[in-house]
């Protein structure tokens, strides 16, 4: 006696840039199902969720919810109509509490003034009903991530929301927070609630979900019952092909051991009277990944700020770039010294979108030699050394001189790795540097980053998928609240798990042992 | 490596609207017939002769050498204040000071040029623009600088700038270069010396009108082809871009602001030299740097296009004052009804892009199907 909720046809989606997100796409929700979507980051999903909750309006194809076609002209609609959102990125007011960011937008009144005691109760009430275990009072910029995670949870609640979906909740969370979230998705499910799950974690979904479908390219592999798939047959339908997991034929190259790329000695910076990197010491040795695992938030941003200089900003302590001192120098300076950078924020650092690719694969070092003439750039050197990195990098376009934000998410990170590899620097800071990026692409970035360690770069790798942290670093350290909790000189020795109690702070090391981050 | 015959990326870009520049040629052909055709719905309306009337404004400046002349001496100084709002505009600064900037330099070229310094007829009006454009040049970069060192929002600061400035030349002008002979708010009458003669009387040609072209192909070059220019592009479209590519924002937005203030001086002693023989600070200059920003606006920011689009609204300018002539029942003002609209349609992000987004859409599935 299932009954549907949610039913998509034919839904297709253009992007004014010429991106089909999705093309034709069939599928149907149950009432009290967790139904999981998967795909590649730049598959679709998150363009298809876009559509069902109102923000993109579908270029063809209808959306039918609960037996109704929806005209929806904004999330408000879907909001009211009974569908909630917690966005991969927050979407909270840091400075409000809890309880004003969940009646944001529908506030319980008395006469013309909010009813502050009535709105506490409720959100209160339904805090303890799911077993949330928040003070509402609390101001959300005093919470951890998992915890801003339930406060935007709760949001969909409180507006009453039967379908709920979830983008990439888990990309944020340890291995424990997972499981805790989990827990609290069946319990939804009980009650009556629709759960679209969406996530690129395939172990995730197996352990979640009762249906799967698949999105590749932006087009539906269909529907499936959880047990029916095995890992091997969804791997299969979302990338098309087999995956070449296999890094471990890429050795450390220990001759180039001698040198740091990067050392760093005591770096301390405060923010609101607070520190938020506390005596940090570590070095990046040239021919070497040193991975910095962490849970978003607990100083990696700041540590990146500080080496890159892309900012200004107080610290104190030593930062020494391939043997120079660059505290005092701006990001130029540090880049003449020998640093590239692939920033987290790809399009809001690392390209120009409306300029054309070959613009963009110059940006770091335009007035190199080689590719200008005594007067004016020369074009066709240019032209020449950009088609040679769209070859190398196998950047999918039609031209050199299409416009960078009409290529997807992948083939822009391609870009920006590109440029940074031809800069042929001995110091890299990868930040996020597969964030949101379609596996395939993903895949040739770190072979990319291995094939820069080999020949002698040391690298430095920021990033929040644990996974791919343990896969590419030699040496790892964990971030917990501004303090190395945990140095691990042999990532290969350290399990997942283990990782997840210090990015907790369930565990943290002595100062003797990440000590070794600096002197081994 | 440098054998880039099998280019394979550089060329083969579509023919078709899918490509930006082609949609946006085609966007402005569009918006410019609506806006005629709405004109000439306007005319049927205020106008016994409407037809007539439509031919008089688009053809009429072609009818009498010395119409086709006042064209071609007027548009001049709006084309450099054209081409000063596209360089501020092409690097992401909303500095409006240009109108300041022209009334004040108004007053320096005035100075010069009711001075004997020399006897020479081509060094005084050489020494006119150059104090003009000195001038310009560092007055311009106060709301850049005010705003990188001080974090203040230069749109305000330069449009204050400009009443304070047009002070400044209204004082200057009444108390030091006047005449009580015009009722003290307008200079004394130039010095022979300083006055640009015609080089191709009928169509009133001068030599300006050779260094508008000079510096119009310079400053494209510089805009396409340099490395300053380079810098302008991505500060342009994405200033966290550019900063972290290492480019100093304080440096950049310090030279375009310079470069804008040196043209709008140019554009002064321009207007000065060959269209008067005094300077009235409160109508002389009135309304070019800020009309400046429309040309720049038609023009896509590109130095080719503003000057040509600086050459048809006073092309049109002139049309419809023809008409005037002839048909009294016509406003002038309509001139500016066509502006608007054009305007309107080319910046607006929405317009015509259903049609493209239908053309993308085929072109997308038809890549895919490959």
């Amino acid at each position: 006696m299932k009954e549907t909720i949610l039913k998509l046809d034919n839904v297709t989606k253009v992007y004014p840039n010429g991106t089909v997100a999705n093309r034709d796409i069939n599928m149907e929700f149950e009432k009290g199902e967790i139904h999981s979507i998967v795909g590649e980051n730049g598959a679709g999903k998150s363009t298809l969720m876009k559509v069902i909750f109102g923000i993109e309006r579908p270029s063809s194809g209808t959306v039918t919810y609960k037996g109704e076609e929806t005209h929806f002209n904004s999330s408000m609609d879907a909001i009211k109509a009974g569908i909630g959102m917690v966005h991969q990125h927050f979407m909270l007011i840091p400075s409000f509490s809890i309880v004003d960011n969940i009646i944001l937008g529908d506030e319980p009144t008395k006469s013309v003034f909010i009813d502050q005691k009535e709105a506490a109760r409720r959100c209160q009430e339904l805090s303890d009903k799911y077993d949330f275990e928040l003070d509402v009072n609390a101001k959300v910029s005093t919470l951890s991530v998992a915890k801003r995670q339930k406060v935007e949870i709760l949001k969909t609640l409180y507006r009453n929301a039967e379908l709920i979906i979830l983008d990439e909740p888990t990309s944020v969370l340890t291995p424990q927070e997972t499981e805790k979230l989990f827990n609290q998705l069946r319990f939804f499910k009980e009650q009556g609630h629709t759960i679209i799950f969406i996530s690129h974690k395939l172990e995730e979904v197996k352990q979640i979900s009762d249906k799967i479908s698949v999105i590749r390219n932006g087009v539906s592999k269909g529907t499936y019952l959880n047990e029916e798939l095995s890992m091997e047959q969804l791997t299969n339908l979302i990338i098309g092909r087999d995956l070449d997991n296999d890094m471990d034929e890429y050795k450390t190259h220990e001759d180039f051991h001698h040198q740091n790329a990067l050392e760093i000695k005591d770096l301390y910076m405060e923010q609101n009277g607070k520190p938020v990197l506390d005596n940090i010491s570590f070095a990046v040795k040239c021919g070497e990944i040193l991975g910095v695992a962490g849970v978003e938030g607990n100083g990696q941003q700041q540590l990146v700020k500080c080496i890159t200089g892309l900012e200004e900003t107080a610290y104190t302590g030593d930062i020494v770039i391939c043997g120079k001192r660059v505290n005092e120098l701006n990001i130029k300076g540090r880049r003449d010294g020998g640093m590239a950078y692939i920033p987290e924020d790809r399009m809001g650092d690392g390209v120009a979108g409306q300029l054309p690719i070959s613009d963009n694969l110059i940006s770091t070092y335009y007035t190199r030699e080689d590719i200008n003439s005594k007067l004016f750039m020369d074009s066709k050197k240019i032209a020449a050394v950009s088609d040679n990195l769209i070859k190398t990098f196998a950047v999918k376009t039609k031209s050199a001189d299409a416009p960078v934000n009409s290529l997807s998410g992948g083939n822009v990170q391609k870009v920006v790795v590109a440029r940074e590899y031809n800069t042929d620097s001995k110091f890299m800071i990868a930040e996020q540097p597969t964030h949101g990026i379609d596996i395939g692409s993903a895949e040739f970035v770190h072979h990319k980053l291995i094939e820069m360690r080999n020949a002698g770069a040391g690298i430095l790798l920021v990033s929040a998928d644990l996974n791919e942290v343990m896969a590419l670093s030699d040496r790892i350290i964990v971030m917990f609240n501004g303090q190395i909790a945990g140095y691990f000189p042999d990532a290969n020795k350290v399990g997942e798990s283990e990782l997840g109690m210090y990015m907790l702070g369930a565990k943290h090391q002595s100062a003797e042992e990440i000590g070794g981050a600096l002197n081994d | 490596m440098t054998d880039n015959k099998n280019s394979k990326y550089s060329k083969n870009y579509k023919l078709s609207i899918s490509n930006p520049k082609i949609f946006d040629a085609i966007k402005m052909l569009i918006s410019i017939l609506i806006a005629l055709a709405i004109t000439f719905v306007i005319l049927c309306l205020v106008s016994s002769d409407p037809v007539n009337a439509i031919i008089t404004i688009l053809t009429g400046p072609l009818t009498k050498t010395r119409y086709i002349g006042a064209v071609i001496e007027s548009f001049i100084p709006y084309a450099f204040a054209g081409l000063a709002a596209g360089v501020l505009f092409s690097a992401g600064a909303f500095n409006l000071g240009a109108e300041g900037i022209y009334i004040l330099s108004g007053a320096v070229v005035t100075a010069v040029a009711i001075t004997p310094l020399t006897e020479s007829s081509i060094l005084h009006p050489i020494l006119c623009y150059l104090a003009a454009m000195a001038f310009g040049g560092t007055l311009m970069i106060l709301p850049s600088f005010l705003k990188a060192k001080f974090g203040t929002n230069e749109m305000v600061v330069s449009l204050m700038l400009n009443s304070i400035y047009a002070g400044i030349a209204a004082y200057v002008v009444r108390n030091y270069l006047g005449t009580l002979k015009r009722g003290g708010n307008s200079s004394k009458d130039y010095l022979a010396t300083a006055k640009i003669p015609y080089i191709y009387d009928p169509l009133h040609i001068t030599i300006c009108f050779i260094l508008l072209i000079v510096v119009t192909i310079i400053l494209y070059l510089v805009m396409k082809k340099s490395r300053l220019g380079y810098q302008i592009r991505l500060a342009g479209t994405n200033p966290k871009f550019a900063e972290y590519s290492g480019i100093s924002a304080f440096k950049l937005a310090i030279s375009t602001a310079a470069i804008a203030g040196v043209l709008s001086g140019m554009g002064a002693t321009t207007a000065l030299l060959t269209q008067t023989t005094f300077y009235t600070p409160s109508q002389s200059l009135v309304g070019i740097g800020f009309s400046g920003m429309l040309m720049s606006m038609l023009g896509r920011n590109n130095p080719i296009g503003i000057v040509i689009a600086a050459f048809m609204i006073k092309y049109l300018e002139q049309g419809t004052a023809i008409l005037y002539f002839v048909d009294n029942s016509v406003p002038s003002e309509i001139v500016a009804i066509v502006e608007g609209i054009i305007i309107m349609l080319i910046s607006s992000q929405h317009f015509l892009r259903r049609f493209r987004e239908k053309k993308l859409l085929k072109e997308g599935l038809e890549e895919h199907a490959e």
